[in-house]
């Protein structure tokens, strides 16, 4: 969205003649003869064979190098959150894309950025941990954890639709007890912001037999590590990807056009009916 | 803590509908393929009727407003279209493209890429629908009194929200203010751009005038087009520029396009 000051009437190029032919990175780079530099490390001395692909994935998403077990966790809950079903909206581009024949890069990208959407993929997740994070400060501030579930239900007409509890298609997650499980196996402790959401899933649980989500898990867990809502969402913007391209692979290594082919009529037409064209 | 005594997965057995609605496009089945049509009716119309009697132009907007439009219409909407054919080779969807061609990116990719960068709310699709909505709320107030509430600003900040409506490069873009010109002497019902186009006069000592987003937005309102599906309207009609460009450098070498020297490469 575009923002002026109101005071901004001189022509003022300078910020734009310092940067041309010119790249000012935050990040590294690679200069040949001397070596591939991210965040300061010395990518092929300090990182390969040493570090997991994932402790780069978050160095390159946060600028912080992780320890081994936080990346480790977050491979764990990307294998949570993409499965090969192509009923799944992003997977089902990955098999429409192989059944039209598209390269498996092209249905992977293409999979991906169906997941950046409000309902599913990684912006759920940025939008999880800006509640659990809104209601940790709720929480604090001296609501009562009955007031911020009341509060959030009031937002949808009394129902528990609250970011990172319930859950579309199905009732219950078997997620989150698979990334419970894989929490305690790496020793990593429950902190402030999963307890609430523990404390709103019991109330969930009695009032509206709902439980927390992978997604409320997930943001939780993340915010007691000291992850922004940002954050959360850079490193898992690609989370998708695997599901995407088993859907892909699948179709692609059939006929072409046989995932779900339809007939004409497999569409309901409701628009206006055949009419003469005016002259 | 522990999981707590959760719900056991089940399915919601939500009631989805068993087939696909659409109100756009009609394929009637060939009498021996299911698969094959015989005809296709747009919003009821015939599209080899359609083919043979009227423009693309005129079967675009049918496509998003179900109705064909009048010839004024038309005439505006073709005006807009050329005016955004081509974001120029500066605009970074356009170098998206250009890198794609010159990377040697398969040719399918060139379009993809560079329209999903030609999304982005920095000067591109995604500021239409705001300053869309920026236009339908103001456009019947005086714009005087839009002008002062903007200075006033929220808390005496002197930051202002006008989407599609600002400065590039520290000072006002030229070309949009003389589509709007020449748009303006086209017949039919120009509202909205009327309206802007005052505001910009207003703002222009804030160096603030049209971008091309604005000018997208304020004639996009006039014809009748909904502010989320301009989101698309707006990529749609630079795909020429985006993909032309790209393909002027697919064939080319990548020492084509400049390559940053080392020295002008700084890790700070």
């Amino acid at each position: 969205m575009k923002t002026m000051s109101l005071n901004d009437k001189k022509i003022n190029t300078e910020i734009w003649d310092s940067n041309r032919n010119i790249i000012k990175s935050h990040k590294g780079g690679w200069f040949p003869g001397k070596g591939v530099f991210s965040h300061g490390y010395n990518m092929m001395e300090d990182f390969v064979g040493k570090k997991s692909y994932m402790q780069i994935v978050l160095l390159n998403a946060t600028g912080r190098l992780p320890d081994r077990k936080i990346a480790d966790w977050f491979e764990a809950i990307h294998i949570c959150l993409s499965w090969p079903d192509p009923r799944i909206w992003c997977n089902q581009i990955g098999a429409l894309a192989g059944t039209s024949r598209t390269s498996v890069v092209a249905a992977t990208v293409t999979g991906v950025l169906a997941s950046d959407s409000r309902a599913y993929g990684a912006k759920t997740i940025k939008a999880g941990l800006e509640f659990i994070q809104y209601a940790y400060s709720q929480y604090t501030s001296g609501k009562t954890v009955e007031e911020i579930v009341t509060t959030e239900c009031a937002k949808h007409a009394g129902k528990p639709y609250i970011m990172g509890f319930a859950r579309p298609i199905a009732k219950g997650d078997e997620r989150v007890d698979a990334m419970e499980r894989t929490t305690r196996n790496l020793g990593i402790e429950v902190g402030k912001h999963l307890e609430l959401a523990y404390k709103i899933e019991k109330i969930l649980l009695e009032k509206f037999d709902e439980s927390m989500n992978i997604n409320g898990y997930m943001s939780a867990f993340l915010s007691d590590n000291g992850f922004t809502p940002d954050e959360a969402y850079r490193i898992c913007s690609v989370v998708v990807a695997s599901g995407v391209t088993a859907c892909y692979v699948d179709s692609k290594d059939k006929e072409a056009d046989t995932f779900l082919p339809l007939h004409c009529s497999d569409i309901k037409y409701t628009g206006k009916a055949p009419r003469d064209l005016p002259d | 803590m522990s999981s707590q005594n959760r719900t056991k997965v089940k399915s919601r057995k939500e009631a989805f509908v068993e087939k696909t609605e659409t109100r756009i496009w009609y394929e009637e089945p060939s009498n021996d393929n299911p698969y094959i049509t015989k005809s296709n009716h747009c919003h009821g119309y015939d599209i080899l009727e359609l083919a043979k009697k009227r423009s693309f132009v005129d079967v675009l907007y049918l496509l998003f407003r179900g109705e064909l439009p009048t010839a004024e219409n038309a005439k505006i909407l073709e005006h807009l279209m050329i005016a955004l054919i081509n974001p120029g080779p500066r605009h970074p969807a356009t170098r998206a493209a250009m890198n794609t061609g010159i990377g040697k990116t398969d040719p399918a990719h060139i379009l993809p890429i560079g329209l999903t960068i030609m999304g982005g709310e920095h000067s591109g699709a995604s500021e239409v629908e705001p300053s869309m909505r920026f236009l339908r709320k103001n456009r019947k107030k005086p714009v005087n009194e839009v002008v002062d509430i903007l200075r006033r600003g929220k808390n005496n900040s002197e930051e202002l929200l006008t989407p599609g409506f600002g400065s590039k490069f520290g000072s006002v873009e030229i070309l949009p203010q003389k589509f709007v010109d020449q748009i303006l002497q086209l017949p039919g019902d120009h509202q909205t751009l009327e309206w802007a186009n005052e505001f910009c006069k207003r703002m222009n000592t804030f160096n603030i005038s049209w971008l091309p987003t604005g000018l997208a937005a304020a004639v996009l309102s006039d014809l009748g087009f909904q502010p989320r599906t301009c989101i698309g309207i707006f990529q749609l009609l630079s795909a020429p520029g985006l993909l032309a460009h790209g393909m002027e450098l697919a064939n080319k070498p990548v020492t084509a396009m400049p390559f940053i020297s080392d020295e002008n490469y700084v890790i700070e």
